[in-house]
């Protein structure tokens, strides 16, 4: 059970600038930009300038096709769920834009569901950038070297390094369980009933080692609180952390004008 | 310093690998139910366990930390979600802590007390973030309330409300069974335990 492999994130191995930037320096752009898409003014227009602003850091990245491929993914559904019910069924709906066989169109409906989309779109963009650019090893890194906080970057790491000995687990409990008869493909109400004899041995056997893993941990020093130094080096600038200060601040300023307006 | 020695009295290392093996079941048991092809989520059962083991504030990170690492693996959108999967945590713990995981009845009212907590997190996020529609099975229900003539509010309270909780009464109900057949060897060394095994 050695946790040999590793689950893929969706990290790029690219080198561009934006893989460079210190990931807390993403993280509070990606803050920025939802504040400023949700709490900004709610014109098309400016919406749409933000989504150009962040088009324009991606294509400067060399992440624009990679970032379509999988935005597309995750709007379309979207789109065709809500551009059709909103347009027909929104509550706000008064004017009629379109009338078709007695399927009516309408403007309001189809105005709230652009714009909730290109909002959602604009803070897609500014996460799909971060993940697409950060190795999870450089967030945990990061993150374990501003909070000091050991349990914080195991908490992070670790579920991707046991994920895949786990998914294994699953395949040979069922395999165990159907050789002795489990029923997997029966009608809905069995299919219920075979979900705990596979369910349990999982989950028990996983917290059954929960013991042993941390006896381990406890072992090579898990908590002591000296400064451990790190393989990997990651690059910081006074620059960066200004623009983090710079772009939190802000996003605070828009927050509050937002309360007061 | 002061995060991490707060950190530290809370989490002991027994209940930091707990969380992190809970992180996993939560995103292993989506796959076992699809393999299973059955209508419920089942991504909470290990949030649910560390509530009940390790009390409200370690279930809550542990929901929270789960959506963060699936935004990594898979997609932005269960980043946006993660809130709700830290109220769930939460609430399992609280419920725990005021002995209503005692039996598996009252474990599956606490599924509903922890369906309305999901509720009241998932229904702001669904409106103000999705205008309502999620490209999922529940906006069936959603579509459905808004052609009857209720309001969006009112509609996704109900589709968010039904669409979970059956979800979570079994989700509760697993891990209520599964604490109860935990060894003594194992819940001894767990704090919250004894919120449910002392029947």
């Amino acid at each position: 059970m050695a946790p040999n492999k590793t689950t893929a994130t969706l990290f790029i191995d690219k080198d561009s600038w934006l893989q460079r930037l210190h990931p807390l320096t993403k993280l509070s752009y990606i803050l920025l930009t939802g504040v400023a898409a949700y709490g900004g003014p709610s014109s098309l227009l400016y919406i749409c300038l933000l989504l150009f602003c962040n088009a324009v850091i991606t294509a400067s990245g060399g992440l624009l096709k990679d970032t379509a491929k999988a935005l597309l993914r995750v709007i379309l559904p979207l789109l065709l769920f809500m551009i059709p019910i909103h347009s027909f069924l929104f509550p706000g709906n008064r004017t009629v834009l379109l009338e078709f066989h007695g399927m009516i169109v309408y403007q309001e409906g189809l105005l709230f569901a652009i714009s909730t989309l290109t909002k959602l779109t604009v803070v897609l963009i500014a996460s799909f950038l971060f993940v697409f650019s950060t190795h999870p090893a450089d967030l945990i890194t990061a993150l374990s070297h501003t909070c000091r906080s050991p349990s914080l970057a195991y908490l992070l790491g670790s579920p991707l390094l046991l994920l895949a000995s786990m998914r294994e687990r699953i395949e040979t409990i069922q395999a165990a369980q159907r050789a002795r008869g489990l029923d997997v493909d029966g009608n809905m109400f069995r299919r219920f009933l075979s979900l705990a004899p596979l369910l349990l041995p999982l989950v028990l056997g996983a917290i059954v080692e929960v013991e042993q893993r941390s006896i381990a941990l406890e072992v090579r020093g898990f908590k002591s609180t000296s400064i451990k130094t790190s393989l990997r080096k990651l690059s910081d600038s006074a620059l960066q952390r200004f623009c983090r200060w710079l772009m939190l601040a802000i996003a605070a300023v828009v927050l509050l004008l937002h309360g007061l307006g | 310093m002061s995060l991490n020695r707060r950190f530290k009295e809370d989490f002991t290392t027994t209940t930091v690998v707990l969380m992190s093996i809970a992180i996993v079941i939560n995103i292993v048991g989506g796959q076992l139910v699809s393999m299973l092809k059955l209508p419920i989520f089942l991504d909470s059962i290990g949030t649910v366990l560390v509530g009940l083991l390790a009390g409200p504030w370690a279930g809550g990170l542990t929901g929270l930390l789960t959506n963060l690492i699936w935004g990594m693996i898979s997609s932005p959108v269960a980043a946006a979600f993660s809130p709700v999967a830290m109220a769930i945590g939460i609430a399992a713990g609280l419920c725990a802590k005021y002995g209503l995981f005692k039996t598996w009845w009252l474990a599956m009212i606490s599924g509903v007390i922890i369906t309305v907590f999901n509720a009241i997190v998932a229904v702001p996020i669904r409106l103000y973030m999705f205008g309502g529609i999620t490209g999922s099975g529940a906006d069936f229900i959603t579509s459905y309330m808004l052609a009857l003539g209720k309001d969006l509010f009112g509609s996704v309270v109900i589709s968010v409300f039904t669409a979970n909780l059956i979800d979570k009464v079994i989700t509760a109900v697993l891990a209520w069974g599964i604490v109860k057949a935990l060894p003594l060897r194992t819940t001894t060394r767990l704090p919250r335990a004894k919120n449910v095994v002392s029947a």
